[in-house]
């Protein structure tokens, strides 16, 4: 079989866009980060200066010892060019320790402040954000984009100061020192640039196809390690192993044909080098025995036509370097600039604001921070409607009124819309039409960190972090006590499972709560929600992985912990439903049918035929012929 | 090419590709020799302008233009000198040119050797990584395992492809250059040299504690990558319970440890490169002091004082990058340290592959014994047989041990005592591919590769006919849904394709699982998140292939495992009852009590239904 079309698979891993130009806006903006360290910028561009002045002065040391010694023979005087070139070799040494401290600090400095910019805005994008992009993209982003930028931010400032200083340096001391030899070296300059400029871009193509080989890798061992024991139960592990063998193979033809351009590179420029060398030499020597140029001005040089084409090589690295790490400036800065689509209007920031300065003296039971009411009495829904895409609307016009201490059971199929109507009340998303009052106030005229810190949530794919039981159960509320939660998790039916174990609450739950199993981590999310007291209570197939007697059980105890409480539960199970205050049963997008249990079964409807759904008897009857026997 | 269950070593590493590091490093020396040879063509036409005499020239160079001279039966003059100065510049170019091509073939082989051992060393990893027990996953965390597999790997890479051939060049030029030095001077040759001992205690010093350094760093790295990464899954909670500020002042304490571990490394390197740097420089200064000292004295020549400096220079620039090349050798060790903690961990064991071909299904268990750490038994003393074809239902309370014995079923783990024997062979003995080929299990929360729908359901068996595939697609309902995709069942599923609901992505393992058609079919609460009509349907399908295959059902529902031939109650890690619905329903107990409250919640429905018709 196997004729599907994995190999065309768009995973997004090739993502060094190689930029025509280098966009000099967007590096400022990223340069913004390096300003923020201006004492520490002007410091590195002082030991930048030195290092390559001090690496200027060496030759024309070497030549005025030599010329000192050649032009007074026995009379030299060499104690004050010993000094001077002890005074230098300290420059440097200072010089270099200093920027490499200095360049090391903004470069850590930076890549935390980005990656910090990149965390504090994340926690603020809405969940749309995050429909588009994957964990892994964004993790990519954080990390080493981050660690690249930073890197050119840091070394590519100090070298842009230390390779123009060097190469302006040389160019004025050979100048100095004898013009037309300074020409015949800096002849050579635009033959060197337009090798480089030939080459480096070849070495860029083929470093970019190394580096989305790379990504892919990645991605790969990331596959492997989450998929092991499905490959394991699929004897999977020799195909895997093939079809990383390919990818290997590439990333072996891509390095070695990247490294080998680099291999040619190299070679063209020393050999470019010892021809200016040579040239030197030839026109120099003869002008030495002319007596046009001293022998130390000959050494002098022979010494800068090695060392002018280190600065000329290096500045276009980095040059190469920016124009391909410009996709992941791009990309970072969208994140750090993506604008929440859910925040606080002005109004209710300055709400805030007023609140917080009028600080304690405020009523915290009955006034919240925004300044509105604290209790919850009503939630109501207008007219509401959602929509991803204006064509295909996912909900449309929804009405209903909720009081405080009501329950509302959500029962339809499978994507009717019944979780996008509870991510609109938890304003995880924003209706596109109509409204949602909160006491009548619409709630983006409320604190959005106000209503959600008042929510408390129960998934079917219920996530626990790593870390203990314990500290996952008190997430929901911070400051609980061992007893707070430990009572928490008896309301949730969790304290029995953790009791059982060797660690009880000090368990460890594993990367992702993968010690745990699913009804393990339902019941532990479900105890972590009951801990952080909320005014609305959300449950979403909370209990579809726990045992029916458990289930039960928690059942029985809901009754307590629903009161005074807003609760809307999404369920299949009926049974779980069935003592709503109100069962809505939503389909294409549509409240079809609304009212209390007795209400809904006097119909005939969707409502009755899902209910009936749930019979053993009653479902037994269309597949089976016998009915099953009632235990005594 | 790594050796079982032992840690490797970088020496080890290099093991097939060593003959080519060998000619890099020839290479190297050659191109060494041919760089020296710049200096010297320099040297002899320096100190030929300094005399205006070209008897100072090289030997055979000089010697040519002088023939030629005497031939024409005038001095030496300026024309001889200029003609050997223009040929000193040609050699000049033409040594550099046959050096580029030494420098080529060093280039070329050390990319070819280290990218070669970097597959090898990549490959084995990922060849580990499916070998190792199951339980090697429980203590380890994808975020730190796939930075082992990625970052520490190229760090190795690197030192391969750039500083083994760096260390070979500068221990070949000090024992080439070396020579040359005190063939010219000896006593400054002596000058020198005196500053190696001092940077080479320097060095050592600085090794390891480079090696501390980056540890830390590193460590710090791994921690802040986990805390981004668990922040990141667990959005929706953070969210749920407006945590945002206590995970930003989580992530600002990583974050900041990260900086300052590193910005601590950068500081050691920082005085580690001055501290060099200026003893590298003064080493040099005393050899052109003392060089200017004999030059007054008419003991050297000015040519050979730049050619001393300029060998000088050769040999001090590896040791300036000694740091550098010291620091990434440091973080090479570190990192296969890192790397060795993979390849290390024992691999899954082969064992017997009977010789019967396919197993018919019988199993038995026999006062097995299971625990995942020494002092909680998960499974105690179970006694369990179970016909070829039979269906069973394990029901009990979470944390019973129902998925722990489906691990024990795949040997993901090992028993400590009992038996367990599939058609009489031992579980133990088994050769664990073998055993996985007749036993397919549907996880309670499965995984898809991020590749096709059609893909994902066919590597159950990849040569299935298209017609199969459907086939277990509408069995497990989930073949309507998938025509329902943009793509069919070309469709990309993961995080660039559909996002695929818990209860799509139970039914798609199922139909992948019910392809394969294994003699042993395990359900591992693989129906919860699958709503009550669809369920149905799927257990509807279920009935039909019932008898064909043994079959486990691990469900909490009594919907899924009424119809099993017998029904297993677990508590605790032991068999509490065993027997058919109709025998357990009478018993008291566990299962009886989910009966009650299914007819409890049947009644109701019924009384409910009544009172509406």
């Amino acid at each position: 079989m196997e004729n599907w079309d994995d190999e065309n698979f768009d995973d997004g891993f090739d993502d060094d866009q190689l930029a025509k130009r280098v966009d000099v806006g967007l590096w400022q903006k990223l340069f913004a980060y390096a300003r923020r360290y201006p004492r520490e910028l002007f410091w590195l561009g002082v030991c930048a200066f030195v290092t390559a002045c001090a690496e200027v002065a060496y030759p024309l040391l070497t030549r005025g010892v030599v010329d000192e010694v050649a032009l007074k023979g026995q009379d030299a005087s060499l104690l004050y060019w010993g000094l001077a070139y002890l005074g230098v070799t300290a420059a440097i040494a200072i010089a270099i320790t200093g920027f490499v401290q200095i360049a090391g600090k903004i470069k850590t400095h930076v890549s935390h402040d980005i990656r910090a910019a990149g965390f504090d805005n994340l926690q603020r994008l809405s969940f749309s954000y995050y429909d588009h992009r994957p964990v892994g993209w964004l993790m990519a982003r954080m990390t080493s984009d981050c660690e690249r930028l930073s890197n050119i931010l840091a070394w590519g400032f100090l070298d842009l100061i230390w390779g123009s200083t060097m190469m302006l340096g040389i160019a004025l001391a050979m100048l100095w020192m004898n013009p037309k030899l300074a020409l015949v070296v800096l002849g050579v300059i635009p033959l060197l640039a337009w090798v480089s400029a030939k080459f480096q871009r070849r070495i860029l193509a083929s470093a970019r196809v190394v580096r989305a080989t790379n990504s892919r890798i990645t991605g790969s061992y990331n596959e492997a390690i989450m998929g092991v024991l499905t490959s394991k139960a699929f004897v999977r592990e020799d195909s895997n192993q093939e079809d990383f063998g390919d990818l290997t193979g590439r990333m072996y033809g891509a390095s070695v044909l990247n490294l080998t351009q680099a291999a040619i590179y190299l070679p063209l420029v020393i050999t470019l080098a010892s021809l200016v060398m040579g040239l030197t030499l030839a026109i120099g020597g003869f002008d030495v025995m002319n007596g046009l140029v001293t022998a130390g001005t000959l050494v002098a040089f022979m010494a800068y036509a090695r060392h002018f084409f280190e600065p000329v090589e290096q500045l276009g690295a980095w040059f190469a370097e920016m124009q391909m790490a410009q996709a992941s400036a791009e990309r970072i800065l969208s994140l750090i600039e993506a604008t929440p689509e859910i925040l606080d209007s002005d109004a209710v920031r300055s709400a805030i604001a007023i609140q917080s300065e009028a600080g304690g003296t405020t009523n915290r039971s009955k006034i919240a921070v925004d300044g509105g009411d604290q209790q919850i009495q009503t939630i109501e829904l207008k007219g509401l409607g959602f929509a991803y895409d204006p064509a295909k609307p996912v909900l449309n016009n929804i009405n209903l009124k909720v009081t405080r201490g009501e329950t509302i059971a959500i029962v339809g199929p499978t994507g009717g819309g019944k979780s996008t109507l509870v991510n609109l009340i938890c304003r995880f998303y924003e209706p596109t039409s109509g409204q949602v009052l909160i006491n009548d106030v619409d709630y983006r005229n409320r604190g959005l960190d106000w209503l959600q810190s008042n929510l408390g949530m129960v998934l079917q794919n219920a996530h626990v972090f790593s870390g203990t039981i314990m500290e996952n159960i008190r997430y929901g509320k911070l400051s609980a006590t061992d007893n707070e939660v430990i009572d928490a998790a008896k309301l949730a039916g969790a304290h029995d499972f953790v009791t059982a174990t060797e660690l009880g609450y000090k368990t460890q739950t594993g990367e992702g709560g993968g010690a745990l199993s699913a009804g393990q981590k339902q019941l532990v999310s479900f105890a972590r929600a009951i801990l952080s007291d909320p005014q609305i209570l959300i449950m979403d197939e909370a209990t579809s992985s726990v045992d029916t007697e458990t289930e039960q059980r928690i059942q029985n105890g809901l009754g307590n912990v629903l009161d005074g409480r807003i609760a809307f539960v999404i369920a299949h199970r009926l049974s779980t439903i069935r003592n709503a205050d109100r069962i809505l049963v939503i389909a294409d997008g549509e409240i079809q049918q609304s009212g209390t249990h007795a209400e809904l079964m006097a119909h005939a409807g969707r409502y009755r035929e899902l209910y009936r759904a749930q019979s053993l008897q009653e479902t037994t009857a269309d597949f089976l012929s016998s009915p099953l026997p009632k235990p005594g | 090419m790594i050796s079982e269950n032992k840690s490797t070593t970088l020496w080890q590493v290099t093991h097939g590709q060593r003959l080519r590091y060998g000619g890099a490093i020839v290479a190297m020396a050659c191109l060494g020799l041919f760089l020296f040879g710049a200096p010297l063509i320099g040297k002899f036409a320096i100190d030929v302008v300094a005399d205006s005499n070209l008897a100072a020239g090289m030997p055979w160079l000089a010697e040519f233009f002088l023939a030629e001279s005497s031939a024409e039966g005038a001095p030496a003059g300026d024309p001889d000198i200029a003609g050997y100065l223009w040929a000193s510049a040609a050699l000049t170019l033409l040594v550099t040119a046959i050096a580029g091509g030494f420098l080529y073939l060093r280039g070329r082989w050390a990319a070819v050797a280290s990218e070669a051992i970097t597959q090898a060393l990549r490959g084995e990893l990922y060849r580990r990584l499916h070998q190792v027990q199951a339980k090697f996953y429980d203590t380890s965390d994808t975020g730190d395992l796939v930075q082992r597999c990625s970052s520490d790997v190229e760090t190795i890479r690197v030192f391969l492809a750039v500083h083994v051939v760096e260390i070979g060049r500068a221990v070949v030029l000090l024992i080439t250059v070396l020579p040359f030095l005190f063939w010219m001077d000896q006593r400054l040759a002596w000058l020198s040299i005196v500053i190696m001992p001092i940077l080479a205690v320097g060095a050592y010093v600085f090794f390891d504690r480079v090696k501390a350094l980056f540890e830390d760093a590193d460590v710090a790295e791994g921690r802040l990558t986990a805390t981004l990464q668990e922040n990141l899954t667990g959005i929706r909670v953070v969210r749920a319970f407006a945590r945002q500020e206590f995970e930003t002042q989580k992530f600002a304490e990583r974050n900041a440890e990260f900086r300052d571990r590193s910005q601590r490394l950068m500081v050691l390197q920082s005085y580690y490169w001055g501290v060099t740097d200026f003893f590298a420089m003064g080493q040099l200064g005393l050899v052109l002091l003392v060089g200017a000292t004999f030059m007054m004295q008419g003991t050297l020549t000015v040519g050979a004082l730049f050619a001393f400096m300029t060998y000088v220079g050769m040999v001090i620039w590896p040791i300036r990058h000694l740091g550098r090349v010291l620091a990434d050798t440091g973080k090479a060790v570190i990192a296969l340290g890192r790397v060795n903690h993979i390849l290390s961990e024992p691999a899954e064991a082969p064992g017997e592959i009977p010789s019967s071909g396919r197993a018919t299904g019988v199993l038995s268990l026999k006062g097995l014994n299971f625990s995942y750490a020494k002092h909680t038994p998960v499974l105690s003393d179970l006694n369990l047989e179970i016909a070829a074809g039979e269906t069973l239902a394990v029901v009990g309370p979470p944390g019973c041990g129902k998925t722990s014995l489906i691990r024990v079923l795949l040997r993901l783990y090992d028993y400590q005592s009992g038996s367990v024997t599939l058609d009489g062979h031992e579980l133990r003995n088994l050769d664990r591919h073998w055993l996985r080929a007749q036993v397919g299990v549907v996880f309670q929360d499965p995984f898809l590769y991020s590749r096709t729908v059609g893909s994902n359901v066919s590597l159950g068996r990849p040569d299935a006919p298209l017609e199969d595939v459907y086939q277990a697609c509408r069995d497990a309902a989930i073949h309507e849904s998938i025509l329902g995709f943009p793509n069919g069942y070309d469709q990309k599923v993961g995080e660039r394709g559909v996002t695929l609901s818990g209860g799509q992505r139970q039914r798609l393992a199922l139909a992948r699982t019910l392809l394969k058609n294994p003699p042993i079919l395990v359900l591992d609460d693989s129906l919860s998140a699958v709503d009550t009509g669809t369920e149905q349907l799927i257990l509807k399908a279920m009935l039909e292939r019932k008898g064909k295959q043994t079959t486990l059902i691990i469900a909490h529902r009594l919907s899924s495992v009424r119809h099993a031939d017998r029904i297993a109650v677990l508590d605790g890690g032991k068999l509490v009852q065993l027997g058919s619905h109709n025998e357990l329903a009478e018993q008291p107990g566990l299962y009886q009590r989910l009966c009650d409250i299914q007819n409890k919640l049947d009644d109701t429905i019924s009384t409910d239904l009544e009172a509406s018709r």
